[in-house]
C-alpha cells in the first residue's frame, strides 16, 4: 500500500474529522518519501519569526521558529528537487555540515519585541557567541531586530538539537528548536566495499548501489556513515523529531502580543507573562506535523512553516540510519514496529565496547524512548528473515517467471549474488516455502496455516489482501495474477480488495508497518484519532524504486 | 467504528458481498496443526521440547524448499484467546469496565496464573461441558459458590480449545480415479480437506476395485485437472486398476474428526464478558511454531461499537505486516469470526503483545498481554556446557550471532550483524546446562547467554499498567472519549493494585450478566527460594519480565533490600559486539509503555524475610481517592 493511500486509508477512519478533510487528502497525489533535508553552511543566516503551524484537525497554531534570514548557501541532499526555506519553520533548519569545519550561525531576533530576547543553545560544540547582548546561558539577539553570532567548529560527527537558551519554558514549546547534523570528513573504505563476508553485517553498501542504480533511484544520503567508524555504514537515512503543543500557550502568548503590538523593549511592561503550567499538550508532532500530515512530502506547499515529514521507506536489506531527537519536553516512547534498532550514539557520542573499539555496545530496542534534548542515532533493517514462509511467495510450480526466482544464499543466508533481483536480500531458508495449507490463486500449498480469503471484503476495506511482498506476489496470491488458474481470482471477476484504488498492487504493494509513539493517547490531533505521533514505514519490493524527492 | 467510513463502505461492500461466495466468509474456527513442515511429526513428537544438542538438519525437498531431515528442534504451540470485554476490580473495591481479552484455551492453566499455551495433544481435546455462568469454573466447579479468597481452583482440569468439537462429516465426488503400482490418486470434483493419515471411504458403482477404506497417503496432489487440493492419494492392496474418469457414482468421503471446527456455543458462553487484565499469559520456547487463534466474540456492554480486534506482538523481529496487528495494514477480525496468527518463535526475550485497534482507546480499556520466549538454553542437557551449546546455535545461520574470534566454525572475519544481541561471551565459562526440560522444574535461563549468568530458580511476569477511570467509565458509557486528559489513577502490576498484588489466586467480579468471571488471574508474590549455600546464606534469584503498556506516562519500579540486576532489555541480552555483558545492578528501573526489561532478583547475601517492589512514582502509590496502594507488592525469600 503506498503512503499516499495509507493516508486516504487512515484519515477517515477517526471520528471527528469532516468528510472534507477526508477528501482533501485525496487531492494530494504525489508520493511522499522523507529522507534528512535540510540546509549547508557552513555559515547559517537565520532568523526567529512567529507563523501559523498547520493542524489536521484545520486549527492553526500560532507559534515562533526558526527561519533563514536570507538564501542558504545549499540543501541537501541534493536529489531533492523544490527545496526552500522559509523564514520561519518548524523545527528549525536542519544544519548540515562536515566535521572539522568551522560553523557561524548568525540570528536575527524576528519574534514579536514582546517576546523579548532569543538565542541559540548547541549542546555539545564550544560555542563563541559574539555581538548581541547578554543572558543566562548564552548571548541573545535583542528584542526589535538584534542580532548574535555563534561560532564553534563541528568537532564530531553525529545528530544533535539545538534550541532557544532564552525563556526556553515558553520559546521552546513555542517551536524554537531544530537539528544539526555532523557528517564525518571521511567516508570509512568498508562503506564501499560489496556484500558482506561470512559471519558479517549487512554491510553492503557497494552492492546496493548497484540494486539502486539498476532501479533508477537515486541517492538520498548526506554521507555514507553516521561516524567516522565502519559500523556506522548506512544505505538510507531519516530524521524525526518528537515534539508537543499545548494550545493554550500558544494562544495566550499570540493575545499578548497582539495585546502589546507596538510596546517598546525598555518599557518593562512590553514583555509576556504566559504561564506554562500547568501542561495540557494536545498536539504531538514529528517533525512539527502531526499524522496525517507527516506523510505528505517535504517542502509540501500546504504546510509552508513545516517543511519536513516523516515517512519513512526503505527495501529489504537496507540498512536505515534514523536520527532520532527529543524536542519539547516530554519523553516519548517511539516504538518501530518490524524490527530492532540499533542504537549507535547519543548526542553524537558513539557507544563503543570498552574492549573493542571496532564493537558496537549500544543498546537494541524496539521502543527508542526520545528524551527533551537528546538525539540518538540507530540503524534499522527490515529482511524476513525467520518469518518460516517465502515472503515473496515463490512457487516454482508457478507459469509466472517472476514467482520463479531463485534464491542462492550468501555467508549469512541472503540473496545476494544479483543486486538487481527483485528478491534481492531475500532470506534464502525460507524461500519457497509456503504459509498457506491449501493452494490460493498461484500460491502453492502445504504450508501450515489457513488464511482469510483476500477477495472478501469482510476481511478489512484497506487491507491489501495478500501477505506478501511484491506487486507480483500481491496479485499472484489474490488468484488475479500471472500464474493463477482460470477463473480464481474472485467470483465471476470481482475485483479483489488488493485491486481497489486504496491499495493498487499495480503500484507500491510493500509491507506498512506503524512507527509511533507507544504513550498511545499520543496518537492523537486535539483528542483526535488516529492522528499526533504516527507515521507508516514501508519496506517496498526492489522493483518498486523508492523516490525521497517528493 | 465511525459514521464516515460506514457510509463510504457501505455501498461496495454490498456490491462486494453479492459477488462472494458464501463458502469463505468469516466464523469461529482454530487452527492448530499436529504436523507442519517446519515440525513434521513423522520425525518428532510435536507435544513436547525435546532437549536442545544441535541445530535441525535441513535437506532440500521435493517441493523445492528447505525441510527438516533430522535432529528437529521446538514444538508446535497452540493458544485460543477472545476479544470481547469485562470487568475487573480495583484495589478499592471499584468495578471497572473492559475491553479485554480472556482465555479461550489452557483455561486451568489461566486460573493458575500460568501461560495458556498448549501443544497440540492438548489444545486439540474436546471439553467438558462448559455451561454458562462463569465458564471456568463450569469444568470441576460450581460457579458463583465462592466464599472468599484464595478460589479455590484445584477442581479445574481441561485446558484444550473451548468449543472444538468434531467436524461435519464430508462426501465429494470423484471426477478421476486412477492407480501407478499400488498408490491410488483421487482427484474429487472439489476439495474434499483431507489430512495425511485420515481414514477416507471409496465407494462407488463402476469403481470397486479402488472401494473401501484407506489412509490417505499424500495430500495436494498436483495433477492436470483441478488445483492440488483437490487431490490425495493412497495405497491400495490390488495394482493394475483402470483409470476411472468422470464416474457419476463414484464419491469419497471421511468421518467427522477435529479439525479446528468449533461449536459457536460454548465459545460465546465461556468468552462472552470473560475478559482479563492482563489477557492471557502466553509463553513459547525458541524453535517453536505458534499459531495464536483471536476469536471476537464483541463487546456486550458496547454494541453501538462493532469492533474489530487483532494482536500486535510487540517486538517481533522482521515481523510481516501481516501478522502485525496495524489493521491500516493487515488483517482484523470482525466480530463473530476467528483469525490465526502464525509466528516462528523469535529469539527468547520478554516481549508483550496488545490489540492495535485504536490503540489509545483499546489498550487505555485493557487489551494488554503478557508474552515471553524461553531459550534454546534451557533445554540443553546438564551434561554439556552452555558453552558448547551456543556455540553449536552459530551453525544455523537462522540463529547465529557470528563475531570474529567467536571459536565457532568456519571462523568468521566480517562484523556482527548490527541487530544480533547475544554472541558468544567474551569470557568462556564451563557452566552446564541446568536442563529444564529434562528435570521439568521452574529453573532456567532469560537468555542464550552461553555462560549461564541470566541463570534463574524462579521466573515471574509483571506488567505494569494504568487505568484511568474516567475514560473507563466513559468507555462503558456511548460518549466520545478525550485522549489529551486522560489521567491514571489506578496503578497496576499485572491488572491489580496493592493489596490485591498479594492476594493469592485468580480474582473474581461480578459482571453485569450477573456472574462472577476470573477477571485478574496473576498475583504479583515473588516467591524466591532461599537455597541456602554450605554457609546457610541464601542464594536464590528471580527473574522478572517486565513490561509496561501504560499509555500515557512513565513508571518506575524500585526494590527496597534486594539488588535488580538488569540482563535484558527489550526482549535483547544486555551485551555488546564484542561479547562483554553489559548487565547493570540498580535498585530501580523505569520503562515508558512499550517497553520491556529483565530484571534479577539475587538474594544472594540477603536474609530471608519480605521485602516490597514498589513505584517511588508516590502519587502511584495510590487506587484512585484511596492515599494507600497502587503499584506496589511483595517479595518473600523463603
Amino acid at each position: 500500500m503506498s503512503a499516499m493511500t495509507l493516508k486516504k486509508a487512515i484519515s477517515p477512519m477517526n471520528r471527528l474529522i469532516p468528510l472534507v478533510m477526508a477528501a482533501a487528502t485525496q487531492l494530494v497525489w504525489a508520493v511522499a518519501h522523507a529522507a534528512a533535508p535540510g540546509i549547508t553552511g557552513p555559515t547559517f543566516n537565520l532568523t526567529a519569526q512567529p507563523a501559523y503551524l498547520s493542524q489536521p484537525d484545520g486549527q492553526t497554531v500560532y507559534s515562533w521558529g526558526y527561519g533563514c534570514r536570507i538564501a542558504p548557501a545549499g540543501f541537501a541532499p541534493s536529489a531533492i528537487a523544490g527545496a526552500s526555506c522559509s523564514t520561519m519553520q518548524v523545527p528549525g533548519p536542519t544544519l548540515i555540515v562536515t566535521e572539522g569545519q568551522t560553523v557561524t550561525v548568525n540570528l536575527t531576533n524576528g519574534l514579536p519585541t514582546a517576546a523579548g530576547n532569543t538565542s541559540i543553545l548547541f549542546p555539545g560544540f564550544n560555542v563563541t557567541a559574539t555581538g548581541g547582548v547578554g543572558g543566562l546561558l548564552t548571548k541573545e539577539a535583542a528584542a526589535g531586530g538584534g542580532t548574535v553570532t555563534y561560532t564553534f567548529t563541528a568537532g564530531s560527527p553525529g545528530t544533535r538539537a539545538y534550541y532557544s537558551g532564552t525563556q526556553s519554558d515558553l520559546q521552546v514549546e513555542m517551536g524554537m528548536y531544530g537539528a544539526i547534523i555532523v557528517l564525518p570528513s571521511a567516508t570509512p573504505a568498508a562503506c564501499t566495499t560489496g556484500p558482506a563476508t561470512a559471519g558479517g553485517s549487512l554491510r553492503f553498501a557497494g552492492a546496493n548501489g548497484t540494486a539502486e542504480s539498476f532501479w533508477t533511484e537515486r541517492d538520498f544520503r548526506l554521507a555514507a556513515a553516521a561516524y567516522d567508524n565502519a559500523k556506522t555504514c548506512y544505505d538510507r537515512e531519516y530524521l524525526f523529531q518528537f515534539s508537543e503543543i499545548d494550545p493554550n500557550i500558544h494562544n495566550q502568548a499570540m493575545a499578548q502580543v497582539l495585546a502589546k503590538t507596538g510596546c517598546v523593549a525598555a518599557n518593562p511592561a512590553c514583555r509576556l507573562e504566559v504561564p506554562t503550567e500547568p501542561y495540557h499538550p494536545a498536539y504531538f508532532m514529528i517533525n512539527g506535523r502531526s499524522m496525517p500530515d507527516d506523510m505528505d512530502t517535504n517542502y509540501a506547499p500546504q504546510y509552508p512553516h513545516q517543511p519536513y515529514n516523516g515517512n519513512p521507506h526503505m527495501h529489504p536489506g537496507e540498512l536505515t540510519l534514523l536520527r532520532i531527537i527529543g524536542q519539547g519536553r516530554w519523553q516519548h516512547p517511539f516504538h518501530e514496529h518490524g524490527n530492532h534498532v540499533r542504537i549507535l550514539g547519543r548526542d553524537g557520542n558513539l557507544i563503543l565496547s570498552q574492549t573493542d573499539p571496532n564493537s558496537l555496545a549500544g543498546p537494541l530496542l524496539f521502543t527508542t524512548t526520545t528524551t527533551p534534548g537528546v538525539a540518538m542515532d540507530g540503524i534499522f533493517y527490515w529482511t524476513g528473515k525467520g518469518l518460516n514462509w517465502d515472503a515473496y511467495a515463490h512457487n516454482p510450480a508457478s507459469q509466472d517467471p517472476s514467482a520463479k526466482l531463485p534464491c542462492t544464499p550468501d555467508a549469512n543466508g541472503y540473496n545476494t549474488g544479483a543486486p538487481t533481483a527483485i528478491n534481492y536480500y531475500e532470506w534464502c531458508q525460507d524461500h519457497n516455502k509456503p504459509v498457506q495449507a491449501a493452494p490460493f490463486g498461484d500460491v502453492p500449498a502445504g504450508g501450515p496455516t489457513t488464511l482469510p480469503d483476500p477477495n472478501l471484503f469482510t476481511n478489512g476495506a484497506w487491507y491489501g489482501g495478500s501477505p506478501y511482498l511484491g506487486p507480483n506476489a500481491t496479485l499472484r496470491a489474490t488468484g488475479c495474477g500471472a500464474g493463477s488458474p482460470a477463473g480464481s481470482c474472485g467470483a465471476s471477476g470481482s475485483t479483489p480488495p488488493s485491486g481497489t484504488i486504496a491499495n493498487s498492487p499495480s503500484t507500491e504493494a510493500g509491507f506498512a508497518f506503524m512507527w509511533h509513539s507507544h504513550n498511545e493517547r499520543e496518537i492523537t490531533t486535539n483528542n483526535i484519532f488516529p492522528g499526533g505521533m504516527l507515521m507508516m514505514m514501508l519496506v517496498d519490493s526492489r522493483e518498486f524504486p523508492i523516490d525521497e524527492s517528493n | 467504528m465511525i459514521n464516515i467510513q460506514l457510509v463510504r463502505l457501505g455501498l461496495p461492500t454490498i456490491l462486494l458481498a453479492l459477488l462472494s461466495l458464501p463458502a469463505a466468509a468469516q466464523s469461529f474456527r482454530v487452527q492448530c496443526p499436529t504436523s507442519t513442515i517446519t515440525h513434521p511429526s513423522a520425525l518428532h513428537n510435536n507435544n513436547s521440547e525435546p532437549a536442545y544438542a544441535a541445530k535441525t538438519t535441513l535437506a532440500a525437498g521435493a517441493n523445492g524448499y528447505l525441510v527438516p531431515s533430522a535432529n528437529v528442534n521446538g514444538a508446535i504451540r497452540c493458544q485460543q484467546i477472545s476479544g470481547g470485554d469485562g470487568y475487573a476490580t480495583m484495589g478499592d473495591g471499584t468495578q471497572t469496565y473492559l475491553f479485554s481479552f480472556g482465555p479461550l484455551s489452557g483455561i486451568t492453566d489461566i486460573a493458575n496464573g500460568l501461560p495458556g499455551t498448549q501443544f497440540p495433544s492438548i489444545f486439540n481435546t474436546m471439553g467438558p461441558a462448559l455451561s454458562a455462568g462463569d465458564p471456568a469454573t463450569a469444568d470441576g466447579v460450581v460457579a458463583n459458590t465462592w466464599t472468599g479468597f484464595p478460589i479455590d481452583t484445584t477442581g479445574l482440569t481441561y485446558n484444550g480449545a473451548v468449543g472444538l468439537t468434531l467436524g461435519i462429516a464430508n462426501v465429494v465426488t470423484i471426477y478421476d480415479i486412477s492407480e501407478t503400482g499400488t498408490t491410488v490418486r483421487v482427484i474429487g470434483n472439489s476439495p474434499l480437506g483431507v489430512a495425511i493419515g485420515d481414514t477416507v471411504t471409496i465407494s462407488g458403482a463402476d469403481t470397486t476395485g479402488y472401494n473401501g477404506t484407506f489412509t490417505v497417503l499424500a495430500i495436494n496432489v498436483p495433477n492436470p485437472f483441478f488445483p492440488a487440493n483437490y487431490a490425495f492419494t493412497y495405497t491400495n492392496t490390488t495394482a493394475g486398476l483402470a483409470e476411472v474418469t468422470e464416474s457419476t457414482t463414484a464419491t469419497a468421503g471421511i468421518a467427522p474428526k477435529l479439525d479446528g471446527h468449533v461449536d459457536p456455543r460454548p465459545i460465546m458462553d465461556v468468552g462472552v464478558m470473560n475478559g482479563n487484565i492482563p489477557a492471557p499469559l502466553m509463553a513459547i520456547d525458541e524453535d517453536d511454531e505458534f499459531f495464536l487463534t483471536l476469536t471476537n466474540v464483541g463487546m456486550i456492554m458496547r454494541p453501538d461499537l462493532f469492533e474489530q480486534h487483532t494482536v500486535h506482538f510487540h517486538g517481533y523481529p522482521n515481523a510481516s505486516a501481516f501478522y502485525d496487528g496495524v489493521p491500516d495494514a493487515s488483517v482484523a477480525i470482525n466480530i463473530g469470526a476467528s483469525f490465526t496468527y502464525y509466528y516462528l518463535a523469535p529469539d527468547a526475550g520478554t516481549y508483550f503483545w496488545h490489540c492495535h485497534i485504536t490503540p489509545p482507546e483499546h489498550l487505555q480499556m485493557g487489551m494488554v498481554g503478557q508474552l515471553y520466549v524461553r531459550p534454546r538454553q534451557n533445554r540443553v542437557a546438564s551434561t554439556t556446557t552452555l558453552n558448547t551449546a551456543l556455540l553449536a546455535q552459530q551453525a544455523d545461520l537462522r540463529t547465529a550471532c557470528r563475531r570474529p574470534s567467536d571459536g565457532a566454525s568456519p571462523a568468521v572475519t566480517g562484523v556482527p550483524d548490527i541487530l544480533c544481541s547475544n554472541p558468544m561471551p567474551a569470557v568462556s565459562t564451563t557452566a552446564v546446562g541446568a536442563a529444564t526440560v529434562e528435570k521439568g522444574g521452574a529453573t532456567g535461563y532469560a537468555y542464550n547467554d552461553g555462560d549461564g549468568s541470566t541463570y534463574y530458580d524462579v521466573e515471574y511476569p509483571l506488567q505494569i499498567h494504568g487505568f484511568d477511570p474516567n475514560f473507563h467509565f466513559v468507555g462503558m458509557t456511548f460518549n466520545p472519549e478525550g485522549f489529551s486528559d486522560m489521567k491514571d489513577k489506578y496503578f497496576l502490576l499485572n491488572g491489580r493494585s496493592y493489596p490485591d498484588t498479594v492476594t493469592p489466586g485468580p480474582l473474581a467480579t461480578q459482571s453485569t450478566d450477573g456472574s462472577m468471571h476470573f477477571s485478574q488471574p496473576l498475583p504479583s508474590i515473588i516467591n524466591i527460594p532461599c537455597n541456602a549455600d554450605v554457609n546457610g546464606k541464601c542464594t536464590g534469584k528471580a527473574l522478572l519480565r517486565i513490561s509496561d503498556l501504560d499509555v500515557s506516562e512513565y513508571q518506575t519500579l524500585a526494590s527496597l533490600g534486594i539488588p535488580m540486576k538488569v540482563v535484558g532489555y527489550n526482549a535483547k541480552l544486555l551485551r555488546d559486539q564484542a561479547g562483554n555483558n553489559l548487565y547493570y545492578t540498580t535498585n530501580s528501573i523505569t520503562l515508558a509503555g512499550g517497553e520491556s526489561l529483565d530484571v534479577i532478583l539475587d538474594s544472594t547475601g540477603v536474609p530471608a524475610g519480605t521485602y516490597y517492589l514498589y513505584t517511588p512514582n508516590l502519587d502511584h502509590l495510590s487506587n484512585d481517592a484511596e492515599n494507600f496502594g497502587g503499584l506496589m507488592t511483595e517479595v518473600h525469600i523463603i
